[in-house]
């Protein structure tokens, strides 16, 4: 194998991302066709790839920047992953983008973030890492605004949200290459204090914002509602979520030397537990389909991070584990809400119902994708959950709590959505809904399907992927090994069926089945606020920024005033006043010369004398 | 021989008066341009002599000593170029052909005051090579007999009237203590007795002498009136050396040579520097007259080169005479083409005129450059002066009047943009319709010094170690 081909995982995408764009339009499919040949190529490279153990360094651009390229196990993991997602939502997408007049433009994205997520992942120089992490605002940007009208908007808010923290993330590869003295990630080793703290802080933000954890989150829900469907399953279902908890395992794991009683387990413990449980309030309470799965898509990385954060093997498999279960479920979910949207023209719940009998196929993969996110045994969600709640009782028993309650209103929601969508009675608008065409069902049973083997095969995915990458975790495999946890999960569960039960009864409806907890008198007014988007940082932030604007507008008539009025004033003033004295009397001026030699005299005098 | 320096004009003024006043009137001006033009050549020509060292050095022709080195050499250069431009003037702007040709003779009789004053060791010749030229510019600024005329003269008279009762008084102490009047032995009196009070005191006086010569605040008093009352070519000739050369050249040549850098002096110096450059710029600001805020101008940009006096180390030094060359050129330019603007306009007063560019674009457009130079934009040559006074002045210490620097060039700026605006740029006014250029050797003039301005800002490398290189010796003597 030459080293040229080493390049080809992150050349081959951008290329025929190019090539799409001067596909003719008239021949039929020929797009779709191209697009699909490029994943598959990509699925192919990847797993070629899998097992390679190399590195490729060219000089690029000087000072540091080298296009040096590290295929290792866990990045090779991760394109892996990703390439079969890859796969999976072009196929959807062949059908779902089918005549939709920014299917061009979705595609050039789309294939443009393949080749930028292999780069990323493979790349070994920091600074490289940042060009193709910061190269992703352009996709991201792109694929949310063509959507509808309110697209822009929402895509205006992902890139400031976004790109500000990659900001942060510039700065901490900057602050960790220079006390590193290397942009070489695999020679960097650092510890997390003084500067080093500043610098995982740094790079911990634009990771976790990537990954979509609170409080950088704002922007999915928004786009759920706004971008093309697919963007969802792929983006922030996906491709960001396995690029965000891959470098947040590489930062904690490789890059920083941090162990378990460090500040840095605690911040990140403490940021999953309240992404977990925040994210998964709001979920509750929302009755738009995608919308919905959007605060799952948030709440889940609390899961990820909390396993990384708690720094114990348990938890650290778990947080992998659950981050390559998360993208099937998840990607699964929001290809059932597509076909919903295709099939039954709408994604709100309240004109939705009894589609299990109309979309038996959509409703499967839906019911093992919502058991797999709920945690449900014997699905890939609950041996991963289990994990990481093992890890986390290691560290404390407030996370494993929060972990728990983040489950149970998990459980909570999706029992919701399934009964509202799919069960009870049809509404009149969905009589005639059929279910999808074939190549957007593949994807979703494949998905489904997996959700199931990992689940009740989970030594497959754990044992070939995650402890290749970790290096360690015998025990961790087959049924928990604490079953005394796997007993609460399950009681909790059964709490959950109750609750929703209970609040079908008295809510009358599924889609009021978490009224109770909605209009619960401590939580009603927070959620009026959160609804209104007054808790939203982005919303926050744009306050403060109209703060410091007004603050910065007065101090800049101040400064106006100081240079067009007082300075102005003062010159011609001084000028006036010099004028008036020159009044063209000659014994004045003589006056003048006579007592200013005087002084010299005298000064000279008085100076050396 | 730089004897001939002052021969070549000696000897012009009589075969002028004795042969073309009687025979061909007409070719005296191309006999005086040719005369000036020679002078260049020779100043050229000596260059090696001149950087050849600070030399106190004895002259065969006259049997006495010189003083030169490159400072003279700058100045020297300045001398001859602003004189050229200044023939140049008169011949479009003083019509009467007698007056002309008189103008022509005093001009070269300025010539030898300057070039004599540059040249010599000595302070008592130094005061009659001042008179010389001092009395031959009250001559010139009453040309035209009107009253304004006569009273720009007449300041300027009295005024150097008592510069002339305090250089003689210290001349005379001087002689009395030090028992010669060469610099080489007052140096030495100095050197004997540097607290000496008698010698302080005359030091004192000498330089307000120079200092009232020179033109600085609160010296200066005569000096706008005379600018600007002057016939056209004259203000050239004032404002583009005869200050510069009586007041600036003899201040830094006897700081340098004679007096040397002392703390007090120092002081003075930077003091009156800064008041001069600051109430030069608002004075200027203020004014109506094209040539009245030119000559307020001057003031100011005099300031900056006696700041780089004051700084007392040789890159200030340097940066001083570089400023020296730049402002004898720029200032040249402006009064050339402010004397173009009264030649056709008919006034120099800013409020009736306006415009003029698009009537005459070689005065305007060489006119931008010049004041460019002047605000110190780079990269013109003014920009590159400035910049060295006010690092060497950071350098050495004197940080509040680096600052000053500064901000005064931010009044530089704005009172010669409003100038370009109010007369160059705009609607052409009324009346102003028939103005066109004044001719194609006032043209010539105009673009000449302008691309002086612009080759040596763009090699500036070169022209300042031509200037730095030698400064340093000297210092370091």
């Amino acid at each position: 194998m030459t080293d040229t081909t080493l390049l080809l995982p992150v050349i081959m995408p951008f290329a025929a991302a190019l090539l799409v764009l001067f596909v003719p339009k008239t021949i039929r499919m020929v797009r779709e066709g191209m697009v699909l040949g490029a994943s598959l190529m990509n699925l192919v490279l990847a797993a070629a790839f899998f097992k390679t153990n190399a590195s490729i360094s060219l000089p690029w651009l000087g000072f540091g920047f080298d296009l040096a390229l590290r295929f290792y196990h866990f990045g090779n993991f991760i394109v892996l992953a990703s390439a079969v997602f890859i796969l999976l939502t072009a196929l959807y997408c062949s059908v779902f983008l089918y005549g939709k007049s920014y299917s061009k433009q979705f595609y050039f994205y789309f294939l443009l973030s393949v080749g930028l997520t292999n780069g990323a992942v493979l790349a070994d120089n920091l600074l490289l890492v940042l060009f193709f992490w910061e190269a992703m605002l352009l996709p991201l940007f792109g694929m949310i605004a063509i959507g509808n009208r309110q697209a822009y908007k929402t895509a205006t808010k992902a890139f400031i949200i976004v790109g500000a923290t990659d900001l942060c993330f510039m700065a901490g590869i900057i602050l960790s290459g220079s006390l590193a003295a290397t942009f070489t990630i695999s020679r960097i080793n650092l510890p997390p204090s003084g500067l080093g703290a500043l610098a995982f802080l740094f790079l911990m933000v634009g990771i976790i914002s990537k990954a979509g954890a609170m409080p950088f989150h704002s922007w999915i829900p928004d786009a759920a509602i706004d971008a093309p469907l697919p963007f969802m399953a792929f983006f922030p279902a996906s491709l960001e979520k396995l690029l965000g908890i891959y470098f947040l395992a590489r930062i904690s794991l490789d890059m920083f030397k941090v162990n378990g009683d460090s500040w840095v387990s605690l911040l990140l413990m403490v940021v999953g537990a309240l992404t977990i449980l925040l994210a998964v309030a709001m979920a509750l309470i929302q009755t738009d389909y995608k919308r919905l799965l959007s605060y799952h898509a948030i709440s889940q990385v609390g899961y990820m991070i909390l396993g990384i954060g708690t720094l114990v093997p348990a938890g650290i498999i778990g947080g992998l584990f659950h981050m390559l279960n998360h993208t099937v479920y998840k990607s699964c979910l929001f290809f059932s809400a597509g076909s919903l949207e295709r099939q039954a023209g709408t994604t709100a719940l309240e004109k939705l119902g009894g589609l299990a009998g109309r979309m038996p196929v959509t409703f499967a993969c839906f019911l093992v994708a919502a058991l797999s996110i709920s945690g449900v045994p014997p699905f890939n969600g609950f041996f991963s959950k289990e994990l990481v709640y093992e890890g986390a009782l290691q560290r404390g028993w407030v996370f494993y709590l929060a972990a728990l309650l983040g489950s149970f209103l998990t459980a909570v929601s999706f029992l919701k959505l399934g009964h509202a969508a799919f069960l009870g009675r049809t509404r009149d608008n969905n009589r005639l809904t059929a279910e999808s065409p074939f190549s957007m069902l593949i994807p979703m049973v494949v998905l489904a399907l997996v959700c199931i083997t990992f689940g009740v095969f989970n030594f497959i995915p754990l044992r070939y992927f995650i402890q290749p990458v970790v290096g360690f975790g015998g025990p961790h495999q087959g049924v928990p090994s604490g079953m005394f946890l796997g007993g609460f999960t399950v009681a909790v569960l059964a709490l959950a069926l109750l609750n929703h039960v209970l609040g079908v009864k008295s809510g009358g409806s599924a889609l009021k089945a978490t009224d109770h907890i909605h209009y619960a008198p401590a939580l009603k007014g927070i959620y009026e606020k959160a609804e209104k988007g007054y808790l939203d940082p982005y919303n926050i932030g744009w306050r403060a920024a109209g703060v410091l604007s007004a603050v910065s507008w007065r101090l800049d008539r101040a400064v106006d005033w100081f240079y067009d009025s007082f300075c102005v004033k003062a010159a011609s003033g001084a000028s006036a006043m010099i004028r008036r004295m020159h009044s063209g009397n000659y014994s004045v001026y003589i006056g003048w010369s006579l007592a200013a030699s005087a002084a010299v005299i005298t000064f000279l005098l008085k100076i050396h004398g | 021989m730089p004897s001939l320096l002052i021969l070549v004009p000696l000897v012009g003024i009589l075969v002028l008066n004795f042969l073309f006043k009687f025979v061909v009137r007409r070719a005296a001006f191309w006999f005086a341009l040719a005369l000036f033009a020679t002078q260049v050549i020779i100043t050229f020509l000596h260059a090696p002599f001149f950087y050849a060292g600070n030399a106190d050095r004895f002259n065969p022709f006259f049997k006495v000593v010189f003083n030169i080195d490159g400072i003279s050499f700058v100045a020297l250069l300045c001398i001859e170029i602003v004189c050229l431009a200044s023939l140049v003037v008169a011949r479009y702007t003083l019509h009467d052909l007698s007056q002309r040709f008189n103008f022509t003779n005093l001009l070269l009789i300025s010539s030898i005051g300057m070039n004599g004053l540059v040249l010599t060791s000595d302070i008592f010749s130094l005061y009659v090579f001042l008179e010389v030229a001092a009395v031959s510019s009250f001559i010139m600024i009453a040309f035209r007999r009107g009253k304004r005329s006569l009273e720009g003269a007449f300041k300027y008279i009295i005024l150097s009237a008592v510069a002339t009762v305090l250089m003689l008084a210290a001349i005379a102490i001087l002689l009395l203590a030090c028992s010669d009047t060469s610099f080489a032995a007052i140096r030495q009196g100095i050197g004997q007795s540097p607290e000496s009070n008698i010698i302080l005191f005359s030091v004192g006086m000498f330089i307000s002498g120079l200092f009232i010569k020179a033109g600085l605040v609160p010296f200066h008093a005569w000096l706008p009136d005379a600018y600007s009352a002057a016939p056209d070519a004259v203000s050239v000739l004032l404002a583009g050396i005869v200050t510069k050369a009586c007041g600036v050249y003899t201040l830094i040549r006897l700081v340098v040579s004679v007096f040397g850098f002392r703390p007090g002096l120092s002081q003075v110096i930077l003091l009156l520097g800064a008041v001069s450059v600051l109430v030069g710029a608002l004075a200027a600001l203020g004014q109506n007259d094209f040539k009245r805020m030119l000559a307020y101008s001057s003031i100011s940009q005099i300031g900056y080169i006696v700041l780089g006096l004051g700084s007392g180390t040789a890159l200030g030094l340097a940066g001083a005479v570089f400023h020296f060359f730049n402002h004898a050129i720029f200032k040249s330019l402006l009064f050339v083409n402010a004397a173009a603007v009264a030649e056709e306009a008919h006034t120099t007063d800013m409020d009736k005129i306006g415009g003029l560019s698009s009537r005459m674009p070689v005065t305007g457009s060489t006119s931008v450059i010049g004041f460019l130079s002047a605000a110190g934009i780079p990269p013109l040559a003014g920009f590159w002066s400035k910049l060295v006074i006010i690092i060497a002045l950071w350098k050495a210490g004197d940080i509040a009047y680096a600052v000053i620097a500064v901000l005064a060039s931010i009044l530089t700026l704005s009172y010669l943009l409003s100038m370009q605006r109010r007369v160059f740029f705009g609607r052409l006014k009324q009346g102003l319709e028939d103005t066109r250029e004044v001719g194609p050797g006032f043209s010539f003039i105009s673009v000449l010094l302008a691309l002086i301005i612009i080759a040596c800002g763009l090699l500036f490398p070169m022209v300042f170690n031509a200037i730095y290189a030698p400064i340093k010796q000297i210092l370091i003597q």
